[in-house]
């Protein structure tokens, strides 16, 4: 015999089962825009049936169903997109943030404008011309000046700039690493309890969605590798090196990741990009800009100093020493001096008598570089330290020589070097100039940085499509449609009507059985 | 497998498409608000390398009119310093022929004599002149008085040129030396030498000196001509110089303009369709983001 209330146990059974069908959905729905969130599904299986039950073993076909019952709620959630998505992203991550200090750069150089170093370097040529004109006068040796400092002003504003630019990734390193700390932890910790709960055969699906949000934006850091375990714990590479292991985190150190990223373990991501802008790419506009503060005062650039010139006394030029009656140039003599300060040392100031001018660019201490380039202390303080004058009047030793006030050779040949080539040290950067003028170098800079900053948006640009691409398809697995959530919610519902029904209509039966038989004749 | 469309996708989607069609109005509405489309080196990579070329060519074509209108201004000066030396050394030589010709009666030789002594004085004050506070005609030492009242006739100047720049490689000479006026030292035709002995001559009524010296005069008035034609020449170089600075200056900067400069017409239509496609995005995105199954559910 079938249990009387057998119909009762059924009813109750599906009442459950829908009502858990509608609060998933109702988790759906109240998840729908909740980010990271995998919409879950209620499985659901008829229990298992039993023997229609007669007097005797029955013959009849069939088994007595028994109702439904909850077999799982799990999330849908497709772990092939997950890893295509983490793989995309890290790439976004990087040019994100090459793209950004490109943009900076192209900011701190200001070009094409009025007031980036081209009309700097512009302003200072010109003044040379300018002061070629009147070489006697205070006025324009002061023009110069200005337009020196001017320069060295740029070449040292740049300087900082770019350096501060590479103090701020370093300090963006460091706070991007303790969030990869903080990330690591929330990581070990969802793998213990996420282990603790599948442990006793649940599905931890809140718990796994967290942590696959967690390990999206881990992704967008560093190249993840992410190895699930049997006992549903997520191992964590991060940048070659071991992040999260088991319950445990192990937290990256910015020199550990400077380690990884020289040790080609840190490929990708932000951390990667921010670690390459500050030594490579911003390094490189900064070596580049060394070496034009470099070159301009002391790099290797050929001049021929006109005939007629007296060159100052003991100077050794393709080792012939310029002594005496020689030193007064019969025909034009082509030489290479070290930059402006080679080419300056040769003329002389008007001081009676003459005297050999000293350098016009030194450095503040140390090499020369953007940052340490600055005019002659000599020729700050006092105008007429500039040189113009490449011509003497030899005489004794006693005398002295007298100085040529209205020669100005050296103010046409200094104003001259715009066009002329320098020898450009070769530097490990992408500009490959090492014989130019001034110029060239500079706008082989500027072309270069256009060119890195368009492939870096570029790159950014087919980067995010890749990833929204990939995070589409995985919102078109796992998001959540609030139209199917309706219909399923609508589905539910009849259902549950339906089995509220099932059980009104075993309470009338046993209502009749318990209430209305048995009463014949009374 | 078909896809799924959740709202999610469809809300990224639309912010996408949105943004994107914002960020190319930006790049136009930028291009039309500053006139240029070139404000970054990335906006044209290979056109900065241009445009910067193009700055630096336009600077430094000014800073060379510049020179050419100061090398003007010299040699205008030394053109009219020039031209009173020729009139008054032709003032000289009438008086040199009247002197030379003719009877003249003592006083009329006194007096001729006078004006020559003021003439000299006259062409030893030209001779020195100065020009933004420099020597014009003593070569590159222009910080020194050529001339001296006393010693005229056997100095010579420097004759150095001082070289003004017009282009990268050439240069002109813009200065014309003292010797080139008025003969060098110890010349027969030293102006300064002619002169002194003419008042020489004058004084003791020597008609055969006065004679040659006439001759070596008339030599002279010649040079200083060639000398101002020399000016002349070179003024007529510096214009034709400025003038290409000037027609070069102008192919530059239409150069320039067309690797910097907004195509506005163009720019403004771009911009218009962009405002169209937003205006659209915006529009279906409302449409489709209202709709769902809940619209239909009573």
């Amino acid at each position: 015999m079938t249990s009387t209330f057998h119909g009762i146990e059924t009813a109750k059974r599906s009442l459950f089962t829908q009502m858990a069908g509608m609060n998933t959905t109702g988790h759906n729905i109240a998840n729908a825009s909740t980010p990271g969130y995998s919409r879950q599904i209620v499985g659901t299986a008829a229990t298992r049936p039993i023997e229609v039950p007669t007097l005797h073993k029955s013959t009849a076909p069939g088994q007595l169903g028994t109702g439904v019952e909850v077999t799982y709620i799990k999330r849908v959630r497709d772990q092939f997109l997950d890893e295509q998505y983490w793989n995309a992203n890290r790439s976004l991550g990087d040019w994100e943030i090459q793209a950004g200090t490109l943009a900076k750069l192209e900011a701190i150089f200001n070009e094409p404008s009025d007031a980036g170093l081209t009309t700097v370097i512009n302003n200072f040529w010109k003044s040379w011309s300018e002061f070629s004109k009147d070489p006697e006068n205070v006025t324009s040796r002061k023009i110069v000046r200005e337009n020196a400092l001017a320069l060295v002003d740029a070449f040292n504003e740049t300087s900082k700039k770019i350096t501060d630019m590479q103090t701020d990734l370093t300090r963006s390193l460091s706070v991007n690493a303790d969030h990869v700390n903080t990330l690591a932890e929330q990581i070990a910790q969802l793998n213990y309890e996420i282990n603790r709960i599948e442990g006793l055969g649940d599905n931890a699906n809140d718990l796994k969605d967290q942590r696959d949000l967690i390990i999206d934006e881990l992704s967008k850091m560093g190249n993840v590798i992410v190895e699930r375990e049997e006992s549903s714990y997520y191992r964590v590479l991060f940048g070659g090196v071991e992040l999260v292991q088991g319950n445990n985190a192990n937290p990256v150190t910015t020199a550990g990741l400077e380690a990884a990223y020289t040790g080609n373990g840190l490929n990708s991501g932000e951390l990667f990009g921010i670690i390459k802008s500050r030594d490579s790419i911003v390094q490189d506009y900064l070596d580049q800009l060394n070496e034009m503060a470099n070159t301009i005062a002391n790099g290797d650039v050929e001049v021929t100093i006109p005939a007629g010139s007296v060159l100052p006394e003991g100077t050794v030029f393709n080792g012939i020493t310029y002594t005496g009656a020689n030193r007064t140039l019969t025909s034009d003599l082509t030489v290479t001096v070290k930059g402006i300060n080679g080419l300056h040392q040769l003329g002389y100031i008007f001081t009676s008598p003459a005297q050999r001018a000293g350098e016009f660019f030194s450095s503040k201490g140390g090499p020369l570089t953007a940052a340490s380039f600055s005019l002659s202390a000599a020729i700050e303080q006092d105008p007429n330290r500039i040189a113009s004058s490449l011509r003497v009047i030899p005489g004794t030793v006693a005398t002295g020589d007298q100085v040529v006030k209205g020669n100005n050779t050296l103010a046409l040949l200094m104003s001259g070097l715009r066009d002329k080539m320098f020898t450009f040290n070769p530097i490990s950067s992408n500009n490959g100039i090492t014989k130019g003028t001034f110029d060239d170098y500079y706008r082989g800079m500027m072309g270069q940085l256009g060119v890195q900053s368009r492939e870096a948006l570029r790159q950014q640009e087919n980067n995010q499509l890749l990833v929204d691409q990939v995070d589409n398809r995985r919102q078109s697995v796992s998001g959540v449609s609030l139209d199917e959530e309706m219909a399923n919610l609508i589905k539910l519902q009849h259902a549950y009507g339906a089995a509220s029904r099932l059980m009104t209509t075993m309470d009338q039966n046993l209502d009749r059985v318990i209430n209305s038989m048995g009463i014949v004749g009374r | 497998m078909a896809l799924r469309v959740t709202p999610g996708m469809m809300n990224l989607q639309m912010m996408r498409n949105i943004n994107s069609n914002l960020i190319r109005m930006d790049h136009n509405q930028n291009k039309l608000s500053t006139g240029m489309k070139l404000n970054k080196p990335s906006d044209d990579p290979v056109g900065i390398t241009y445009s910067l070329r193009y700055r630096s060519e336009l600077s430094i074509n000014d800073q060379l009119q510049k020179n050419a209108e100061s090398a003007v201004s010299w040699l205008e000066f030394s053109d009219t310093t020039v031209g009173q030396i020729n009139d008054i050394s032709q003032r000289a030589y009438e008086l040199l022929v009247r002197a030379a010709n003719g009877t003249n009666p003592e006083e009329a030789l006194d007096a001729i004599n006078i004006e020559i002594e003021q003439i000299y004085e006259q062409l030893i004050s030209l001779g020195n002149s100065k020009f933004n506070d420099k020597y014009i005609f003593n070569g590159q030492l222009t910080d020194q008085a050529p001339y001296d009242q006393l010693l005229a006739p056997t100095q010579g100047t420097d004759t150095h040129g001082i070289l003004y720049k017009f282009s990268e490689g050439s240069g002109l000479s813009i200065n014309i030396s003292g010797q080139d006026i008025f003969g060098e030292p110890n010349d027969d035709d030293n102006l300064f030498a002619i002169l002194t002995r003419v008042q020489t001559a004058l004084g003791s009524d020597d008609k055969t000196a006065l004679q040659a010296e006439l001759e070596n005069l008339k030599d002279r008035l010649v040079k200083i001509n060639e000398a101002r034609s020399e000016i002349g020449a070179k003024t007529n170089r510096i214009d034709l110089i400025s003038n290409r600075l000037g027609d070069l200056e102008m192919n530059i900067t239409s150069m320039q303009s067309k690797v910097e400069d907004t195509d506005y017409a163009e720019t403004i239509l771009v911009l218009k369709q962009n405002e169209s496609v937003y205006q659209a995005s915006l529009a279906t995105s409302a449409k489709i983001m209202q709709m769902s199954l809940l619209d239909y559910l009573r």
